[in-house]
């Protein structure tokens, strides 16, 4: 089995005549729970749209599991697909099904399961991403933003795939839900084994769940490492982010 | 690796190896019911979630069964079998809630109905308030807004009230055209295009175009609107929504509809005229001589009369089902069709209503 889930090499982007990546490398290997961090406009998200398959870099090579993915067949990606979940920022619920269906939608289409026991599988993931049995039958829009966040992290655990991609997971939660999210997602990465590899803003989940941290500026990765690595670079955006925390942490002297 | 699974009955174990993910459901013995004491994964090379989840449902069918003895499973198999065994009750088959009957169904509708004509009523009455309050400051009225509007509601609609209005009357002409000849009353033919045109059929499809053209697009953009909450941004700043979106678009609509009428009336005598010269030998010189003796100006005017009245009922419609989307997208398309079809049921009945208020008035 390769140890490298995700290998990208000299990604150049241009979207709207802005420059976004400009020979963009990084690699990620199993079992690695990944942090992708930048100030707004570097393409974080830009690049979990082209590592997922839904945009296209101007040039570069991406590759998931040893396959290129924008040199893979159909049928091709559509067997990469199901190695990899994704949790869209805003969750990305269907919101014409219910909370079950949406969990089950990717066995119904992946799998020759009988209905019945996709259902059966979905609620059990719904129990592993901690929401009570009860909210299997409701609609997303009955649900709060915690809870969808948790639906949709269920449905990007459906086909149990080996890499999660995870695009803001706390955004638009209060810090107590953010936490225990965080807390969900290293637990699930360790008992499952999953690599985790996440676009985020919050200092809170770097600090606490990730391995390793990649910084994007200018369109190229910055730096890579820990969180203690990363204070040593010196670069004005990094010192000013990492700043933020220290300001409202140091009369405990963190 | 392939996935297997044998059931052991000596030992009562039901032992699997290879691959276990959700593909492997094939792969699990016919058991008929045998209890199943120890599960053994001494040969799993791969279990994830899915896998783990279908073994442990084999070997205890109930939820509430003792736990079978694991055998031989790499502490990371185990890990994912305890982890998985933790949330089995909550993956108990669930009945199906019960169907409803036809009562329920019918009083369920009954009460959506009479909601829904009551919040018309509400909807009525605030756009009232609204719209007088609005007519004492003409500074706040929206020009722009509704301008823009009128353009996209007229404008873009004359091309296709033109065509169909044009081969309308071109069928009704040649179809009344055919009887008429037959008893020689060939010049009579204009009297019934200009009544049939000028008091039903303009006014009547052009109210249905603009039902499904312009009802439809207004309650799709405010029920987006309203998703992505820009209603309640407008709402926020202190702005009215209905003087911001409502009221613009139902002038709009009264400004567009009745110019649209005219235009299909134009459209579909000049269709008539078309066939009365190939087919009736009515020159358009005698057509404009016959029009000029047997048209009435209140034929044109009852036919551009209901032409407003349609298009408040449009715009209602189509504005209060736009602001009444709930937070999801499917119920913004649930909506728009409901406009569409409100929009169309309300045309047709008022158009009955006008047709037997008319005659009795002798207009």
């Amino acid at each position: 089995m390769t140890d490298t889930v995700l290998d990208i090499r000299d990604v150049h982007t241009t979207l709207g005549g802005n420059s976004i990546h400009r020979g963009l490398d990084l690699t990620v290997r199993r079992g690695e729970v990944i942090a992708l961090i930048g100030g707004s406009g570097t393409g974080k998200s830009v690049l979990l749209r082209e590592i997922i398959g839904l945009l296209r870099p101007q040039s570069g090579r991406i590759e998931l599991f040893g396959q290129s993915v924008w040199e893979a067949s159909p049928a091709q990606m559509n067997a990469l697909r199901r190695r990899f979940g994704v949790l869209f920022q805003d969750g990305a619920l269907f919101s014409s099904l219910n909370v079950e269906d949406n969990v089950a939608t990717p066995l119904f289409e992946h799998t020759t399961l009988p209905h019945g026991i996709c259902r059966q599988l979905a609620r059990l993931k719904l129990g592993l991403a901690n929401l009570p049995a009860d909210v299997a039958k409701k609609k997303p829009s009955e649900l709060s933003g915690g809870m969808r966040k948790r639906v949709a992290l269920a449905r990007a655990l459906a086909l149990d795939p080996e890499l999660l991609f995870l695009d803001e997971p706390t955004s638009g939660l209060d810090p107590i839900s953010a936490r225990a999210f965080d807390t969900l997602i290293r637990l699930l990465a360790d008992s499952l084994g999953l690599t985790v590899f996440l676009v985020t803003h919050d200092l809170d989940t770097l600090f606490s769940i990730i391995d390793r941290v990649i910084v994007l500026s200018n369109g190229r990765v910055l730096g890579s490492g820990s969180v203690a690595e990363l204070k040593q670079l010196d670069d004005p955006w990094l010192t000013a982010y990492f700043a933020a925390r220290a300001e409202e942490a140091s009369p405990h002297g963190n | 690796m392939t996935a297997h699974a044998r059931y052991d009955a000596a030992t009562r174990a039901l032992i699997a190896s290879g691959d276990w993910q959700a593909e492997a459901a094939s792969a699990l013995p016919d058991m008929a019911g045998q209890p199943v004491q120890v599960l053994d994964g001494a040969g799993l090379t791969r279990l994830d979630t899915n896998g783990a989840w279908l073994l442990l449902a084999a070997a205890r069918p109930d939820a509430g069964d003792p736990m079978p003895e694991l055998r031989g499973f790499a502490p990371a198999h185990r890990a994912v079998v305890e982890l998985v065994a933790q949330h089995c009750t909550a993956t108990a088959r669930q009945p199906d809630p019960p169907r409803e009957g036809l009562r329920s169904l019918t009083g369920r509708g009954a009460v959506a109905m009479g909601r829904h004509l009551a919040g018309l009523l509400d909807f009525v009455g605030h756009l009232t308030v609204e719209s007088l309050a609005l007519i004492g400051r003409p500074g706040q009225w929206r020009w722009r807004e509704l301008a823009a509007q009128v353009r996209d509601i007229f404008v873009g609609a004359i091309p296709i009230v033109v065509g169909m209005l044009f081969l309308l009357g071109v069928v009704f002409a040649y179809l009344l055209g055919d009887q008429a000849r037959q008893y020689g009353a060939n010049i009579f033919v204009v009297d019934g295009i200009l009544m049939a045109i000028l008091r039903e059929i303009s006014p009547v499809i052009v109210a249905i175009l603009v039902a499904g053209r312009t009802g439809a697009a207004i309650t799709a953009q405010l029920g987006a609107m309203k998703v992505t909450e820009e209603i309640d941004a407008i709402a926020t700043l202190g702005l009215s929504p209905l003087a911001v979106l409502v009221i613009p678009r139902m002038l709009a609509l009264l400004i567009a509809m009745p110019l649209l009428v005219f235009i299909g009336d134009v459209a579909g005598i000049l269709g008539g005229m078309l066939v009365a010269q190939e087919q009736l030998d009515i020159s358009s010189h005698m057509f404009l001589d016959r029009m000029a003796d047997v048209l009435l100006l209140k034929t044109l005017l009852v036919g551009l009369f209901k032409a407003p009245v349609f298009a408040i009922f449009i715009a209602l419609i189509a504005c209060r089902m736009g602001l009444a989307v709930t937070r999801d997208s499917r119920s913004v398309g649930a909506n728009t069709t409901s406009t569409v079809v409100q929009s169309l049921v309300a045309i047709i009945i008022l158009n009955a209503i006008f047709a037997v208020a008319f005659v009795q008035l002798n207009i």
